[in-house]
């Protein structure tokens, strides 16, 4: 690959004048980008702080930066020793402003910015420009650019200095308008240049207010509540018009005795035991773990090993042969005066009826109700940011009253003074719906929240509704805050108002590929496969299976395999067929990570297995939300190398403390 | 990084004749792509295939994504493409036999380095000023890029080109001011060297 | 004749600026120098003022100078780079053309072709160093020119009464450096503003001639007031504008209130400069008026 260098060094000459009369530098270096990535720093501080030395000039201090032009993770990264009087900066002009406009002191440029490379996208590096003149000829051309590929950017044909088809600027530069002709020639449109009439470039387009509104539009967009974060196609039209209907029981259920974060579930149940709906098949295996229901009435068949639907490993797993009479167990029964229990005695009753945070990361619920810390709000997750998903926004639609008796029981049990729910501005019903069903309750309110993705993430929500930042390694209770989604308060409020168990959840069968779409009630350890054969099957053969949204859902080989208690959807999407090349350095994936990461960095270290420099890059704060990998321009697949990372720094953590 | 936006439905239905098949670039949404209304007008033109992808500029990367798409696309006349002029060149490129035309045009973002659209601008001249004028960058902070400071456009501190642009330069002299550096505007005629943009570029 | 050998000599210099046609027809324009500019020492000729296309200011110069009047050359660097305005620069010479105003010029965006590219390969700092180089017999590439190099006066603009007068002064003192020989002023109407001005600008014992443009009604003033770059009009003079409306569409006002300022500033300054736009009939009772001419 070619240098793409994008600044260089100013000359000595230009330098030693330059530092005459200051003293006292502190040296930011950017690290560059589009460029091939190669994990060490750039050479031009080194030589500068040479020169300075040699000038006898004291340095302050110095700090290399990965995309400098990056106000908001560069601000962070400026902390200027004491002492300091100048600041010298190699970077291209961008990095250089946005110091300047960072710092108290004056500023210095120590580099020149060079238009070396084409492309200039922020994706691939390749040969072919564009100026961004506002009015594209390319359609007159053959696609050709008479603007960059000209060097007179001439957009009437060519000039006379063009000799044996090269440019009279250059023997090296093909003459724009001769490949014109010889490519409009080749597809028998020749004639159509003739017909063209005189075109006279406008160079008003181009102005500064139509770029500058929409500098601010995008830049309130990606700033809108919390850094980064991206804005996929949401395709929510495919399913969010049908209401939930009850998935009819299957004739087997396997149910798998691990299905949430923690320990799995003891069986308490053998091959041959007669079982009843909601009755207890599976006994907590420690206090971060969850008991385990069966979700229909009939006979064990075996307690074995089965496939796992998101982990690809075998797990211990309950499998029942339906006896299609769905006979409720004796335990299933309502809750007497639940306001007058204990915080004890309630969250007793979560853990004992299985609730597990349904989002997907199966966090047992109980857990979080008996905080260590004081809690002044409970957040519910009602935004469902990941595309195509429409499950959560059915619940609030159809369970409106369970969700919001749901979020009073957490309330009362965290201590909480109040609660919110959190909506993303796509589900208008589901707001007036919920605005109207709150408007009474004093301490509970509606938050609206413009659609960015990864928006239901706890620390994104948090931010987004409350304004307060989650330190790094800290979690929601340390600023006082449970969240929750709205499934699992529904869950919560079958527990308390009917004495369910979690045996049955709403889920959403949907994607281009899935004949016909819809969002169904959904008994735990129904086959997938059933699930897409009831939704009419699939319209291609060449898809992919996601168990979840598309953003963060696993995907699966084996439809076989059952949905569990944090299967929210069942998706049949396009394969994707990308490659992944080398890293450009574009920063795009630094732009959009809400835990402002620098994600470039992973697969690097992953392969170095560094993990030390895993560990300084924080790469434990990743929620593996995946919007690096959407946006990333080479298509590398970084989550992959981010589980490597966390996986080598916990192992080199462990090792250490032995 | 570029903003794009749809050529007027009739320059589009102009050139989008006889088999016409879309292909349309969702790489720089997060930039700007007018997406709602590129899917709108993909409808109303009803062409024989729409491939919607991503990172077309990149050649490599058009080829992997296009290659299950490619009976149609040789069956086609016309290939539509909805993205920057650089990614309907390099789909020029990969199609020399066929027409290859631009639905969208494109205009020029500051920042360009690659992260997000940035409050900044470098039109990498080559010649750094940032050093004389306090960090503020005259090429792109003043309408006319001037280099040996105001014009007599300046009125409220604004630029005679638009009420809302401030000057560059009466920016440039608050900075100076501000950091005791006024002297580094007394310094002889500057005179850009537009020949450096060419030589870098070759 | 070069100017600068009249500041050189102490005198009071008077100019006046007109406008070239929309057209290629001169002849009126003539025809209202040889009436009512006689008494001036110099016609400043714009060059597409306001970003507005005109007839070329070169051509003008040289219709005026054919008449026998002495034509001072607006250059703005905004429709040519530094080959063509060096080139216009020697055919001015070749025309006998002495007198130069160097500006950078309005933005195009603002002007009635406003498509069109806006160059500024130079700006008015380093046009006039262009001159400088021309006049030492080399062009800005170092190469050099053949026979006996021109000579012109040189000549600037600055806003005297600018919002942003510091920055003005900064960007004076570099046109100064530049080899600025004289100094044009964005019309004042505010005395007190230009006096102080001019206390600060004295120091660098370049000429300054003081711009005016003759009020025509209080929509006028106001208007640029708020729009145009480096002018200001008090209040004062818009209340005495709207005072008599039939004495001031007669002109008798706008005369009175152009005469009364050249005579608050004429000891601060060294030229006066009438940007008539369209009322060049008045200039000579603004003259008598303010007691520069019999």
């Amino acid at each position: 690959m070619e240098d793409y260098t994008k600044f260089r060094l100013k000359s000595r000459d230009e330098i030693v004048p330059l530092l005459e009369g200051k003293d006292n530098l502190f040296v930011v270096a950017c690290n560059k980008c589009f460029k091939e990535f190669e994990n060490a720093d750039e050479p031009e501080r080194g030589e500068f702080e040479k020169i300075a030395a040699e000038q006898g000039k004291k340095i302050t201090g110095c700090v290399n930066v990965d995309f400098l032009c990056n106000k908001t993770t560069t601000q962070n990264k400026l902390e200027l020793p004491t002492g300091t009087e100048n600041v010298a900066v190699i970077s291209c002009g961008l990095g250089i402003q946005t110091v300047a406009d960072l710092s108290d002191m004056p500023v210095y440029a120590a580099a020149d910015s060079v238009k070396s490379y084409d492309g200039h996208h922020g994706m691939a590096l390749t040969t072919v420009r564009c100026d961004g003149c506002g009015q594209c000829y390319l359609n007159l051309t053959g696609g050709i650019c008479p603007i960059v590929d000209c060097s007179k950017s001439l957009v009437n044909g060519q000039c006379g200095g063009s000799k044996n088809f090269k440019c009279e600027v250059s023997k090296d530069k093909d003459c724009a308008w001769d490949k014109i002709h010889e490519r409009l020639a080749a597809q028998g449109r020749a004639a159509e240049i003739l017909n063209v009439p005189v075109q006279l470039r406008d160079h008003s387009k181009v102005n500064f207010k139509f770029i500058d509104d929409y500098v601010k539009s995008i830049r309130e967009k990606r700033f809108e509540g919390y850094y980064g974060g991206i804005h996929p196609s949401e395709y929510k039209e495919l399913a969010e018009f049908f209401p939930l209907k009850t998935f009819p029981a299957p004739d087997n259920v396997v149910i798998p005795l691990s299905q949430h974060a923690g320990a799995p579930a003891q069986a308490i149940v053998a091959a041959g035991d007669t079982v009843k709906t909601g009755q207890k098949i599976g006994e907590a295996g420690g206090f971060i773990s969850s008991t385990i229901h069966s979700s229909v009435s009939g006979t064990v068949t075996a307690v074995e090993e089965r496939l796992h639907p998101t982990t690809g490993v075998q797990v211990m797993s309950v499998v029942i042969k339906s006896d299609g009479k769905d006979e409720l167990h004796e335990s299933v029964k309502p809750v007497q005066n639940w306001e007058s229990l204990s915080v004890d005695e309630i969250a007793d009753i979560v853990r004992e009826k299985g609730i597990v945070g349904m989002g997907g990361a199966g966090f047992p619920t109980a857990v979080k109700l008996k905080s260590p810390k004081p809690i002044d709000t409970v957040l519910l997750n009602g935004c469902e940011c990941e595309p195509l998903l429409t499950c959560d926004h059915r619940v609030m639609l159809e369970f409106a009253d369970d969700v919001i008796f749901g979020l009073k029981v957490l309330i009362k049990t965290t201590g909480a003074e109040k609660g919110m729910i959190v909506i993303e501005d796509n589900k208008h019903d589901a707001i007036e719906l919920l605005e109207k069903k709150t408007a009474d309750i004093p301490n509970i309110g509606i938050v609206v929240a413009k659609t960015k993705y990864p928006q239901g993430a706890e620390k994104m929500l948090i931010k987004r509704a409350l304004g307060k930042s989650v330190p790094s390694g800290a979690l929601p209770l340390d600023v006082g805050v449970v969240v929750s989604n709205v499934s699992t308060v529904k869950a919560v409020s079958d527990a308390i108002q009917k004495g369910m168990p979690l045996i049955e959840r709403a889920v959403t069968v949907t994607g281009p590929y899935i004949k016909n779409p819809g969002n169904y009630m959904v008994k735990v350890g129904t086959p997938v496969q059933s699930l897409i054969d009831h939704c009419g099957g699939l319209t291609s053969d060449d898809v992919t299976i996601k168990l979840g949204g598309p953003m963060m859902g696993f995907e699966i080989e084996n439809f076989d395999v059952p949905m569990i208690k944090g299967t929210n959807g069942i998706i049949a999407i396009e394969p994707d067929v990308s490659e992944a090349s080398d890293c450009i350095k574009c920063g795009r994936c630094a732009d959009v990570c809400p835990m402002e990461l620098l994600p470039l960095y992973y697969p690097k270290l992953a392969m170095a297995q560094d993990w030390t420099g895993a560990n300084d890059k924080s790469v434990r704060d990743c929620m593996e939300c995946g919007c690096c990998e959407f946006i990333c321009s080479s298509k590398i697949p970084l989550r992959y190398s981010i589980k490597q990372c966390k996986k080598g720094v916990i192992e080199q953590a462990q090792k250490e403390g032995k | 990084m570029l903003i794009t936006v749809l050529k007027s439905k009739e320059d589009i239905e102009c050139v989008a004749k006889g088999k016409t098949i879309c292909v349309t670039c969702e790489g720089c949404k997060e930039v700007h792509f007018p997406e709602v209304e590129a899917i709108e007008l993909v409808k109303e033109l009803n062409p024989t295939g729409n491939v919607i992808t991503e990172y077309v500029c990149n050649p490599d990367n058009l080829k992997v994504q296009l290659a299950k798409h490619m009976d149609k696309l040789n069956a086609a006349d016309t290939v539509l493409v909805f993205s920057c002029g650089v990614g309907v060149q390099t789909v020029s490129d990969n199609f020399r036999d066929k027409k290859v035309y631009a639905a969208c045009d494109t205009y020029p973002l500051p920042g360009g380095q690659g992260v997000t659209p940035l409050e900044f601008d470098c039109e990498q001249c080559g010649e750094c000023y940032l050093n004389g004028t306090g960090g503020i960058c005259p090429i792109t902070a003043c309408s006319k890029s001037l280099v040996n400071g105001q014009c007599g456009g300046c009125k409220d501190g604004k630029c005679e080109v638009d009420k809302e642009m401030d000057c560059g330069w009466e920016r440039i002299y608050k900075r100076l001011e501000k950091l005791g550096l006024l002297d580094e505007m007394r310094y002889p005629a500057k005179l850009r060297n537009f020949n450096l943009m060419y030589e870098e570029s070759k | 004749m070069r100017i600068s050998e009249l500041f050189k000599k102490g005198e009071m210099v008077i100019t006046a600026e007109v406008g070239p046609p929309k057209g290629c027809h001169p002849e009126h324009l003539i025809h209202e120098a040889d009436e009512f500019l006689k008494d001036v020492t110099a016609i400043n000729v714009t060059d597409s003022q306001s970003s507005k296309m005109r007839m070329g200011s070169l051509a003008t110069c040289k219709g005026l100078k054919d008449a026998g009047h002495e034509a001072i050359f607006q250059l703005t660097c905004r429709d040519r780079n530094r080959i063509a305005l060096q080139a216009d620069l020697l055919s001015a010479a070749y025309f006998g053309i002495e007198n130069l105003l160097l500006l950078t010029g309005d933005h195009p965006s603002v002007g009635d072709n406003p498509q069109a590219k806006p160059v500024f390969d130079l700006d008015s700092v380093s046009l006039l160093h262009a001159v400088g180089e021309l006049e030492k017999g080399v062009d800005l590439g170092g190469n050099e020119l053949e026979g006996a190099p021109p000579k012109f006066c040189k000549g600037a603009v600055v806003s005297a009464c600018s919002d942003s007068v510091d920055v003005q002064l900064a960007k004076m003192e570099q046109k100064v450096k530049a080899g600025a020989e004289y100094f044009q002023t964005q019309a004042v109407y505010d005395s007190e503003k230009f006096i102080k001005f001019m206390e600060r600008a004295k120091q660098f014992g370049v000429p300054v001639m003081l711009g005016l443009i003759i009020p025509k009604n209080a929509g006028m003033v106001n208007y640029m007031s708020k729009n145009v770059p480096g002018i200001s009009v008090p209040e004062a003079i818009v209340d005495e504008l709207k005072a008599d409306k039939e004495k001031t569409s007669s002109g008798a006002t706008g005369v009175e209130i152009t005469a009364r300022i050249i005579k608050e500033c004429k000891d601060y300054c060294q030229g006066i400069h009438i940007m008539a736009l369209g009322w060049e009939k008045f200039v000579p009772d603004v003259l008598k008026m303010a007691g520069l001419k019999a």
